[in-house]
């Protein structure tokens, strides 16, 4: 079945939803969008090579303020504003991920960690320029639609780039720098360069979803752009759909979605607790998330 | 107004780093522990430290109960919270993908972090115990510090006699060493992950009682600590555990030193760099350990 | 261990009221229903938790006087966890879905901050009970309107008292956060202004547990006051480490904590002699403040904090505009609520152009003999305050 024979319908649907749904609703399919391109930048990076980006929420972060900055101190239009934010995302990626992608597994992970911490706190120390602890604020917005459609545009793009990788050259060196590394290395591939374009790319885009919410939410500030649990909640949307694939960011943040909303709307005082268990159970039952279940029993194509 | 910083201050400055470092390395030495044998990066070391330091609280609290004495009430109790942890969910990630272990020990973190929130509130409690300090020509020694620094060196002693001295001590760095190794020799590398894993957990709690003669106690408060050891294990070495001591003093003084001469905001920054520093430079960490 | 019981019920019969009513639209019309979300969860639930109960009281006080235009209030109150992305949401649904008549505030400023984005994007207004940050009203908004005391003015009493008493020099730190950092740059704002020196100024990030440094700085430049616009944690260990570096300052103030009962709860007698500042204390000559505190201990079995009265006095002069105006249009309220000025409860409302709070004053009080004495201003005052503050090791 030609993927563009799903993708076209689906695509549609997405066009014509706004007209339909209530604002709230709208705000919910942002917010699902934005999780589907997070989820899928991070699968770009870890769940392609293996190499756990554990501090990705830092590319997000920057995202926002960026445009905030531009927004607020240049002027810019907010569309320009967040597709610039991919720019000093990319550049943290570089810096970052140079010297950290030749380290091994765990230790990577471990630079990783820290890292949206240290961000954080550099956006905070820079407050002449940033506005530290208090954050920027931006210019309220007047309609969320227009973020509807570059949000759903930006989550297109990482499932299609996605898609474009695993099918391609690049994604099976990838792939074989995931299974052995080593191997790899001795079949006269450059994994350092590798793993570095794959760091850059899965960065870039949430660089972009930032630089929209930070549209959306009208105010950026340290603490609600940095938290860690927003890398967990990629990492594990992820997983949930299925790692290394196209489709598995893009189901599972759809069902996670809408499982938080119904489950945190019924369970005031555990709701993170229920998500910590899910977060064990994935890990424990479901390592190759919903898409490595299903491909026990049905032949699925190898490209989604 | 320019601080002018004088060598008194710096020399102030020092000792308070060192003996927080104390702190630090006993901490860091139960992360040191699960890492080096099970190759788990627990996320949850902070959560017991949280849980050590509401045992310490509720029996302050409700007993009266010397919190330095309350030790040898969370450790145990904490031990076996993580033996459980280890037998029901952990033992199965073990050497496995450093991603499942840090899921799912971060999974199993603010599980018991929403716990203890609905058990105990979000509210702030501290111990109020011991306050002032000792002087010592110009220089403020901490009482709560000092008593904290010494516990956390006997502590470390006494694991490390128990590392070297007994049967069980030995099986556990042999494991950390080679694990088919020492499974062939005849070890039960199963029996010595739930040691560890209980053993590390227990540390976590006695570093945490300690805190909360200290500082302030919440569901959240672990967080901080969990990075903290990480660095101090970098810094260390993994699986040298004599270094994670070491790495623990440097901690605590790199941090005081650079919040002296920076700021406050950028202590974590001087961290960062210095980790990952030493990960590129010195990967076996400054002190020599296992990569 | 207080479990929120009430909380849960009044959610869930919140939840199935709106169920019916979305069955059966017409029935609203009976309702004057306000919206919010609360932190009824996360790092606020505590306070949160005043909030919804200030509002719920401020209903029933209304309802059992008739109601307003004519219809009974009710309040339709969500959950925020705390976070400023799910208060959008939250008020996005109460706004386009729910429909709710009326709109007030959530706890907290970084919440308001976000969730009054909303609320000026539909042209609702909201009555902002708990947000003390003065960024949050220069952003231009017109349907934003303010209750409490800004964060600047918080240590406001203290600076007056040390300038009275001839201190000159003034050392001031703050968590960097939202909050924290508008009490420091206000304070030192108000210490310039009145000729003292700021001889220091550092923040400090969230979490911070080590502040040897920066007290050791502090030390060597011995000034007269000590101000941190701290929270509950950075307060502890600030104070004991105060302790510790025998630093002695003549007054030293806090902002967050310093009010509430587990600050001596939690230090001991190291508190003795902090100085800490409050919206509001139950003891204050307000108009219908005993009424306020009788009605709510007897509902919820334990005295109210600031927090509930400022719900609720920002709730009686929401109620009293909406009178006035003699509709819930959002413009004629704004009329009202710029010129309007009462007091309630909890204090003085006024507003400037902004719908910035410019007459609600903040009190100053002081630890003494495990007692929170109101030192300040002088006309609500309950004692005088224990001046200066003598070195440790003389207690």
């Amino acid at each position: 079945m030609r993927p563009a024979a799903i993708a076209l319908p689906v695509l549609a649907l997405v066009a014509v939803l706004p007209a339909v749904l209530s604002g709230y609703h709208v705000s919910f399919m942002i917010q699902v969008f934005m999780w589907i391109a997070l989820a899928g930048s991070w699968n770009i990076i870890s769940g392609f090579t293996g190499y756990v980006s554990f501090g990705h929420v830092a590319f997000f972060g920057i995202g926002t303020y960026t445009a905030a900055l531009l927004i607020t101190k240049a002027g810019w239009h907010w569309l320009p504003a967040g597709l610039a934010g991919c720019v000093p995302a990319m550049m943290l990626a570089l810096v970052i991920g140079y010297p950290c992608l030749r380290l091994k597994g765990p230790y990577f992970a471990i630079s990783m960690l820290g890292l949206n911490e240290v961000v954080r706190a550099l956006v905070s120390y820079f407050e002449g320029f940033t506005g530290g602890g208090a954050g920027i604020s931006l210019p309220p917005i007047e309609a969320i639609v227009p973020v509807y459609y570059a949000m759903a545009g930006v989550a297109f793009a990482v499932t299609l780039t996605t898609y474009l990788i695993l099918n391609s050259r690049f994604g099976l060196r990838l792939l074989s720098i995931r299974e052995d590394e080593i191997a790899a290395e001795a079949m006269g591939m450059n994994t350092a360069r590798l793993k570095l374009y794959a760091f850059l790319l899965s960065a870039a885009f949430p660089g972009i979803v930032g630089g929209f919410y930070a549209w959306y939410a009208s105010h950026v500030e340290p603490l609600s752009v940095f938290p860690l649990i927003t890398t967990i909640t990629m990492i594990i949307m992820c997983l949930f759909g299925g790692s290394g694939t196209v489709l598995g960011p893009v189901i599972g943040a759809v069902l996670l979605s809408v499982l938080q909303e119904l489950v945190w709307a019924r369970f005031l005082f555990v709701h993170q607790a229920l998500f910590g268990a899910l977060i064990v159970a994935v890990v424990l039952i479901m390592p190759r998330g919903i898409l490595g279940i299903l491909r026990q029993y049905y032949p699925l194509p190898r490209s989604i | 107004m320019q601080v002018h910083i004088t060598g008194t201050m710096v020399l102030q400055v020092v000792v308070s780093g060192l003996l927080v470092g104390g702190l630090y390395a006993l901490v860091a030495l139960g992360l040191s522990l699960v890492f080096g044998v099970m190759r788990v990066i627990n996320v949850a070391h902070g959560t017991f430290l949280m849980l050590g330091a509401y045992v310490t609280f509720w029996l302050f609290d409700l007993y009266g109960l010397n919190p330095f004495l309350s030790i040898l009430v969370s450790v145990p109790v904490l031990f076996a919270v993580g033996a459980v942890l280890q037998r029901l969910l952990v033992f199965r990630v073990v050497n496995a993908p450093e991603l499942s272990s840090l899921l799912l020990t971060f999974g199993i973190s603010i599980v018991l972090a929403n716990m203890a929130m609905l058990a105990w509130t979000a509210d702030y409690r501290s111990v109020e115990f011991l306050t002032g300090s000792f002087v010592i020509g110009q220089i403020a020694v901490s009482k709560p510090r000092l008593i904290s620094f010494v516990t956390a060196l006997v502590i470390t002693a006494l694991a490390f006699v128990f590392l070297h001295k007994t049967r069980t001590g030995k099986a556990i760095r042999a494991t950390s060493q080679h694990r088919e190794v020492a499974q062939v020799c005849g070890i039960n590398v199963g029996r010595i992950d739930l040691v560890t894993f209980g053993l590390g957990a227990g540390l976590a709690a006695a570093g945490g009682s300690l805190v909360s003669v200290m500082f302030a106690v919440y569901p959240e408060m672990g967080q901080v600590y969990v990075f903290k050891s990480f660095l101090v294990i970098v810094l260390g070495g993994a699986g040298n555990y004599p270094g994670a001591f070491f790495g623990g003093l440097l901690l605590g003084v790199v941090e005081g030193l650079a919040s002296l001469f920076l700021t406050a905001q950028l202590t974590e920054v001087v961290a960062y760099i210095l980790l990952v520093l030493v990960l590129l430079l010195r990967p076996q960490g400054l002190l020599g350990g296992r990569i | 261990m207080k479990r929120p019981t009430n909380a849960t019920v009044q959610l869930g019969a919140a939840l199935t009221a709106l169920a019916l009513l979305g069955l059966a639209a017409p029935a609203a019309a009976q309702e004057l229903r306000i919206g919010a979300s609360i932190s009824l969860t996360g790092t606020y639930a505590k306070p949160g938790k005043y909030t919804q109960e200030g509002y719920l009281l401020c209903e029933k006080d209304i309802n059992d006087k008739g109601g307003l235009l004519g219809k009974k209030v009710k309040f339709v109150v969500y959950d925020d966890k705390s976070e400023p992305p799910t208060a959008i949401k939250l008020y996005e649904k109460l706004i386009t879905e729910d429909k709710v008549e009326l709109v007030m505030g959530p706890y907290s400023s970084p919440v308001t901050n976000a969730a009054s984005t909303v609320s000026e994007k539909y042209k609702k207004l909201m009555m902002a009970s708990l947000a003390a940050t003065t960024s949050i009203w220069e952003r231009g908004y017109k349907y934003l309107f303010m209750t409490i005391s800004p964060a600047e003015v918080y240590l406001e009493g203290l600076v007056e008292l040390a300038v009275e008493r001839g201190l000159k020099t003034i050392a001031v730190i703050n968590e960097d956060t939202l909050f924290s950092k508008a009490a420091a740059s206000g304070t030192i704002e108000l210490a310039k202004k009145k000729g003292m020196q700021v001889v220091f100024h550092e923040a400090y990030p969230k979490g911070t547990t080590d502040f040897t440094p920066i007290l050791i700085k502090i030390k060597s430049l011995n000034p007269d006051v000590i101000a941190a616009g701290s929270y509950f944690d950075d307060a502890v260990a600030t104070t004991r480490q105060m302790k510790e570096l025998d630093i002695n300052p003549k007054m030293y103030g806090v902002t967050v904590g310093g009010d509430l009962p587990e600050f001596y709860q939690l230090l001991g007698k190291t508190a003795e002699f902090v100085y800490g500042s409050s919206q509001w204390e139950s003891h204050l000559p307000y108009p219908g403040i005993k009424e306020f505190v009788e009605s709510y201990t007897k509902m919820w079995n334990r005295e109210p904090a600031y927090h509930a009265a400022a719900a609720y006095g920002a709730c009686q002069v929401f109620a009293e505009a909406i009178k006035r105006a003699n509709s819930i249009d959002s413009d004629k309220l704004r009329e009202e609520l710029l010129k309007l000025k009462m007091t309630t409860a909890f204090g003085d409302y006024a507003v400037d152009e902004r719908g910035f709070q410019i007459a609600h004053k903040m009190v100053l009080h002081q630890w003494q003999n495990g007692k929170k004495v109101t030192v300040w201003p002088a006309n609500v005052a309950d004692g005088k305050p224990a001046f200066p503050t003598p070195p440790w090791n003389a207690r």
